[in-house]
C-alpha cells in the first residue's frame, strides 16, 4: 500500500534538473575523443582571443599576430621551435612520472638544479672542450636526478606524499639557485646575479636556419625514444598496466615500487636535461629566472596530451606560439606577458571540461 | 632592546597573511580538496583589494571585502573544475595559479593600478593601554585583522570540531562513500569548503596589499601561498598548530630584513630554505613515529563520483 502511494509521488517531485542522469561513459571512439579535445582547444582559443579583443587588440590584429606573423615569418618559426624544444623535454618529463603515477611536482626544482649542473662543468671548465657540451648534459641530468633522490627515498620508504615533497624542494632549489648567484657565482664582468656567459662551444649549436638550435633535435629524440619506450618495450607495456590498474598490477606480482623508482628517475633526469637544454640553448648562462614558466607549463602539457608523446609536441607547439605572439602583444599593445598564462589556463580549462564528455554521458530521464 | 621590541611587534603583519590562508587551506582540505592554488587566491585579492582602495577611495574594509570575494569567485572555478566536473585536483590547482597570474596583471594594467600607492589600514589604538611600554607596541598597536584573524582561527577551531556542520564537512574529507549513505550532501560540503577556503584566503591576499604594503606590484604574493600550503602540512591540519607555524615564519621573515638593515653578515638564503627544510623534516618525523595520516583527511585529494565504485 504505501510503496504503490510512494512511487509515484516521489517521480512528481523529480526537478528538471533531476531528470539529467549523469552516466559513466564506458568507451568513445578514438577519433571521436580527438574531435572532443581539439573543439575544448578551439573554445579556449576563441575566449582568450573575446578577451585580447576586450583588452584593445582589434580582432585582425589579433589574427594577425597568432596566425600570419607566426605562421609566414621564418624568425619566428624558428623562435616557436625553440622555445617548444624546452617545454617538449619538461611536458615528457610530467608525462613520465604521471604514467607511475607518481605526481612530480618538482620538475622546477629538478629543472633548476639540471641547470646548474651543467653550470658547474661550464663554470670549472670540467673536460676538455670537444666533450664539454655532452659532459654539461650529462651532469644536468645527474643533478636533475640528484634532487628527486630524496623525494623519491621518502616515497618508496615512508610512504610519504610527493606531491608535497616534491614541492618543497622547488623552493630549496631556488633558494639555493639564489645564493649561488648572488654569492660565489655572480658574473665578475658586470656584477650582475647570474653567471658568466657560457663559452663559444658551451652553447647549443645553431642548425644553420634562422635562430634555430640543437634542442630541437634533442627535443625529436627523446620523442622518439619516449614513444618506444612506452609504446613498444617489454617496460611500456608493464608501465601501462602500472597505470592503467594498480592493484591488479601488484595481485599479478609486478613490482609497481621499480616503476615508479624508474619512472621518477627518468623523470627528473629529463626535467635536469630541460635545464640544460634551456641555459645553454637560449640564454647561454644561468640566471635566476631561466626556469621560470617552464615547470608549472610542462605539468600542464603533460595533463593536456594525456602522457601521450605526441600530444606533447603538440601542446608544446602551442604554447610556443602563445608564448612568441604574447612577446609581441607585450611590445605593441603593452599588454601584459602573464596573458600567456592565463589563456594556458583558460584552455586547460575549456580541454578539461571537453574531457568530462568523453568519460560521462548526460542523459535526459522522461 | 629596540631591536627586539621593533622585531616582535612586526611579527603579527608578516605572521597574518600566512595563517589566515593555512586557515582557508585546512577548511578546503578538511573537505578532501586539495587546493594548490593559494597562491592565485592571494594574487587576485591583492589585486583587487588594491583596485577597490585606488576605486572607491580610503575604505580599507571594503577593499578587503572585495578582495575576500575575488578570491571567492576564484574559487567557484576551482570548485567548477574538481567538484562538477572532477578533473584532477593538482592540474586544477595549478591551472587557478595561472588564472590569476594572467588575470590580475591584465586587469590592472588596463585598469593603471600597478605600482600606485594608497594610504591603507592603519593600527589600532587602544587608548592608555597602547602606551605601556614594550608591550603596548607589541600588543595593543596592531591592525583591527590581526586581532580578527585570532578570532577566526577560535570560530573555525569551534566550527570544525564541535559542530555537526564540522562534523559533516571532516567525514566528507575522511570518508565521502560513507557521508554519501549518511545522506550528507558531498558536493554542497565541498563546495561550501572551497568557497570558505577562498573567503579567507582572499582576505590573506587582501591583506597583503591593503594593510602591509599599501600598494600593487605584479607577482607581490612572492610565493606565500605555497608557505601556506606547507604550513597545513606542517601542522598536521590543526588550526591552532598552523597559527604557531605561521608566527613561525612571521618571525623568520620579520628578522631577515631586520638583520640586513643592522649589518649582520648572514646566508639569508639558507634561511629562507628553512621552513621547507623543516616541513620535510616534520613530514618525515611524523611518518617514522607512526602517526602518519592522523592529521591528514584519508579522501584528500580523491574526486567522488557516485557512480564509480572503488
Amino acid at each position: 500500500m504505501l510503496d504503490t502511494v510512494d512511487i509515484p509521488r516521489s517521480r512528481a517531485r523529480r526537478g528538471l534538473i533531476d531528470r539529467f542522469n549523469l552516466e559513466i561513459r564506458e568507451h568513445m571512439p578514438l577519433e571521436q575523443q580527438l574531435l572532443v579535445v581539439i573543439g575544448g582547444v578551439v573554445v579556449g582559443l576563441a575566449i582568450s582571443s573575446l578577451l585580447l579583443v576586450a583588452a584593445g587588440v582589434s580582432l585582425p590584429d589579433v589574427y594577425d599576430e597568432f596566425v600570419v606573423e607566426i605562421f609566414t615569418n621564418p624568425r619566428n618559426i624558428s623562435s616557436v621551435l625553440d622555445y617548444a624544444s624546452p617545454l617538449v623535454v619538461v611536458g615528457l618529463s610530467a608525462a613520465m612520472a604521471f604514467k607511475a603515477r607518481f605526481w612530480n611536482i618538482g620538475i622546477e626544482g629538478q629543472l633548476i638544479f639540471g641547470g646548474i649542473g651543467a653550470t658547474v662543468v661550464a663554470n670549472y671548465d670540467i673536460g676538455p672542450p670537444f666533450l664539454r657540451l655532452a659532459l654539461m648534459a650529462v651532469f644536468a641530468i645527474l643533478f636533475g636526478m640528484a634532487w628527486m633522490a630524496l623525494p623519491l627515498f621518502l616515497k618508496l620508504k615512508l610512504q610519504i606524499n610527493e606531491i608535497i615533497s616534491t614541492l618543497l624542494m622547488n623552493y630549496i632549489a631556488f633558494d639555493f639557485l639564489l645564493h649561488l648567484l648572488y654569492g660565489p657565482w655572480k658574473d665578475p664582468a658586470s656584477g650582475f646575479p647570474n653567471s658568466k656567459l657560457y663559452d663559444g662551444f658551451e652553447q647549443l649549436p645553431m642548425l644553420g636556419w634562422q635562430d634555430l638550435n640543437l634542442a630541437a633535435v634533442f627535443a625529436l629524440v627523446l620523442v622518439a625514444g619516449f614513444a618506444w619506450l612506452l609504446g613498444v618495450s617489454r617496460f611500456g607495456f608493464l608501465l601501462r598496466f602500472v597505470h592503467s590498474n594498480p592493484r591488479m598490477a601488484r595481485a599479478m606480482g609486478v613490482r609497481i615500487g621499480v616503476f615508479t623508482l624508474v619512472a621518477a628517475l627518468a623523470s627528473a633526469g629529463l626535467a635536469g636535461f630541460g635545464g640544460f637544454v634551456i641555459s645553454a640553448g637560449i640564454a647561454g648562462r644561468l640566471t635566476q629566472s631561466f626556469f621560470v614558466g617552464y615547470g608549472f607549463s610542462g605539468i600542464l602539457i603533460g595533463f593536456l596530451a594525456r602522457n601521450n608523446p605526441v600530444g606533447v609536441v603538440l601542446f608544446s607547439l602551442l604554447i610556443s606560439i602563445l608564448m612568441v605572439a604574447g612577446q609581441s602583444l607585450q611590445v605593441f599593445y603593452q599588454i601584459p606577458f602573464a596573458m600567456v598564462q592565463l589563456m594556458q589556463a583558460i584552455i586547460v580549462i575549456c580541454v578539461a571540461a571537453s574531457e568530462f564528455f568523453i568519460r560521462h554521458r548526460l542523459r535526459f530521464v522522461a | 632592546m629596540d631591536f627586539l621590541i621593533n622585531w616582535l611587534a612586526n611579527i603579527p603583519s608578516f605572521a597574518t597573511p600566512f595563517a589566515l590562508a593555512a586557515l582557508g587551506l585546512i577548511i578546503c582540505e578538511k573537505s578532501g580538496i586539495l587546493n594548490l592554488g593559494a597562491e592565485g587566491y592571494m594574487l587576485i585579492s591583492a589585486m583587487a583589494g588594491a583596485g577597490a582602495m585606488l576605486t572607491f577611495g580610503q575604505h580599507p574594509f571594503l577593499a578587503l571585502a572585495v578582495a575576500a570575494l575575488a578570491a571567492a569567485a576564484l574559487s567557484l572555478i576551482f570548485g567548477f573544475l574538481v567538484i562538477v566536473l572532477r578533473v584532477n585536483q593538482v592540474i586544477s590547482g595549478l591551472t587557478i595559479i595561472f588564472f590569476a597570474q594572467g588575470t590580475s596583471q591584465l586587469i590592472s594594467t588596463i585598469q593603471g593600478w600597478t605600482n600606485e600607492s594608497f594610504t591603507g589600514l592603519g593600527t589600532m589604538r587602544f587608548g592608555p593601554l597602547s602606551d605601556i611600554p614594550a608591550i603596548g607596541k607589541i600588543v595593543f598597536q596592531q591592525d583591527l585583522i590581526v586581532y580578527l584573524a585570532i578570532a577566526l582561527f577560535f570560530v573555525t577551531n569551534w566550527v570544525l570540531n564541535s559542530t555537526n556542520i564540522g562534523l559533516r564537512l571532516r567525514s566528507v574529507g575522511e570518508n565521502p562513500e560513507a557521508a554519501d549513505a549518511a545522506g550528507v550532501s558531498i558536493g554542497l560540503y565541498r563546495f561550501g569548503a572551497v568557497i570558505a577556503g577562498g573567503l579567507l584566503m582572499g582576505l590573506a591576499g587582501g591583506y597583503l596589499s591593503v594593510v602591509v604594503s599599501k600598494i600593487w606590484v605584479d607577482g607581490m604574493s612572492g610565493g606565500r601561498g605555497w608557505i601556506a600550503i606547507a604550513l597545513v602540512i606542517f601542522a598536521r591540519w590543526r588550526p591552532f598548530v598552523a597559527l604557531g607555524g605561521a608566527v613561525l615564519f612571521g618571525c623568520i621573515e620579520a628578522l631577515i630584513p631586520r638583520m640586513a638593515a643592522s649589518g649582520w653578515e648572514l646566508p639569508q638564503y639558507f634561511v629562507l630554505m628553512l621552513p621547507y627544510a623543516v616541513t620535510l623534516a616534520v613530514m618525515v618525523w611524523t611518518s617514522l613515529s607512526g602517526r602518519a595520516g592522523s592529521g591528514q583527511p584519508g579522501a584528500l585529494g580523491q574526486p567522488f563520483v557516485r557512480e564509480e565504485r572503488r
